[in-house]
């Protein structure tokens, strides 16, 4: 028996070859105050008030949240762009 | 007016107004410089908090990130500094002169932040010391500079458009 090709023979590091294969997470953290997160939100991502106050909710509750997803490159900008605000943000590939 | 009631960031034809009474003037001619040695530094703890782990997973790709934003981060951040210093005796702010600002003061809320341990022992301890606690001058300055940054964020949220 003939197995198909599936995904996991495909090179995970050619990542421009997936579809949005990276997140990135902002953490939770007690320093950042709520209102600038939800701004940074705002300012960095281009949320509506709604979409950025939810996510910062689910940083405050849940600890982390996915702010933003797409191509390594793109995840790698948004992370220096969380940091360069003061916000403590990490970036993973989607499994 | 007395200056305890004036505000220090006012929205102006899509602008925001920096008007700061004389005395927070000093203090941020005074802690500025601390930030900016701080930064230029390379063994400060609070350095963790500026520029955290974007890859806790897997080293090689973090000590690659790094190599690849350190210098950017530390350029926008000395920039960053450079702008708010410019500007402290009254100014008025673009897009970019509020994201200086922003990141100016909250990065100095994060290193004194940082410094009075409040990851581990939280705000409430932070209410309750002593009048004579060490801490009591490095409090009352965190918490004037989460007011700035309030007073700040309010004043430029009127730039968006919900």
């Amino acid at each position: 028996m003939t197995a198909p090709l599936t995904t996991s023979d495909v090179d995970t590091h050619d990542d421009v070859a997936l579809d949005h294969p990276w997140k990135v997470i902002v953490w939770d953290d007690p320093i950042n105050l709520m209102s600038y997160v939800t701004f940074v939100f705002r300012k960095v991502f281009g949320y509506s008030k709604d979409k950025a106050e939810q996510l910062m909710m689910q940083v405050h509750v849940e600890g982390r949240a996915v702010v933003s997803s797409g191509n390594r490159e793109k995840a790698e900008l948004d992370v220096f762009r969380l940091h360069e605000h003061g916000l403590w943000a990490t970036l993973e590939q989607d499994q | 007016m007395p200056a305890f009631f004036r505000r220090r960031f006012r929205w102006k034809n899509g602008r925001v107004v920096v008007d700061l009474p004389d005395d927070e003037q000093d203090m941020l001619r005074h802690v500025l410089p601390q930030l900016r040695e701080l930064v230029m530094g390379e063994t400060d703890p609070a350095l963790r908090r500026l520029s955290p782990p974007a890859r806790p997973d897997d080293a090689d790709a973090e000590a690659f990130y790094r190599q690849m934003v350190t210098d950017e981060l530390l350029k926008s951040r000395l920039e960053a500094i450079e702008v708010v210093e410019e500007g402290i005796g009254g100014t008025t702010l673009d897009d970019a002169g509020v994201d200086s600002w922003m990141h100016s003061l909250n990065a100095l809320r994060l290193v004194l932040g940082e410094r009075l341990d409040v990851d581990v022992i939280g705000h409430d301890v932070l209410h309750e010391l002593e009048p004579d606690d060490d801490r009591v001058p490095i409090v009352a300055l965190y918490e004037w500079l989460g007011w700035l940054l309030e007073q700040l964020i309010e004043a430029a949220m009127n730039g968006f458009d919900d």
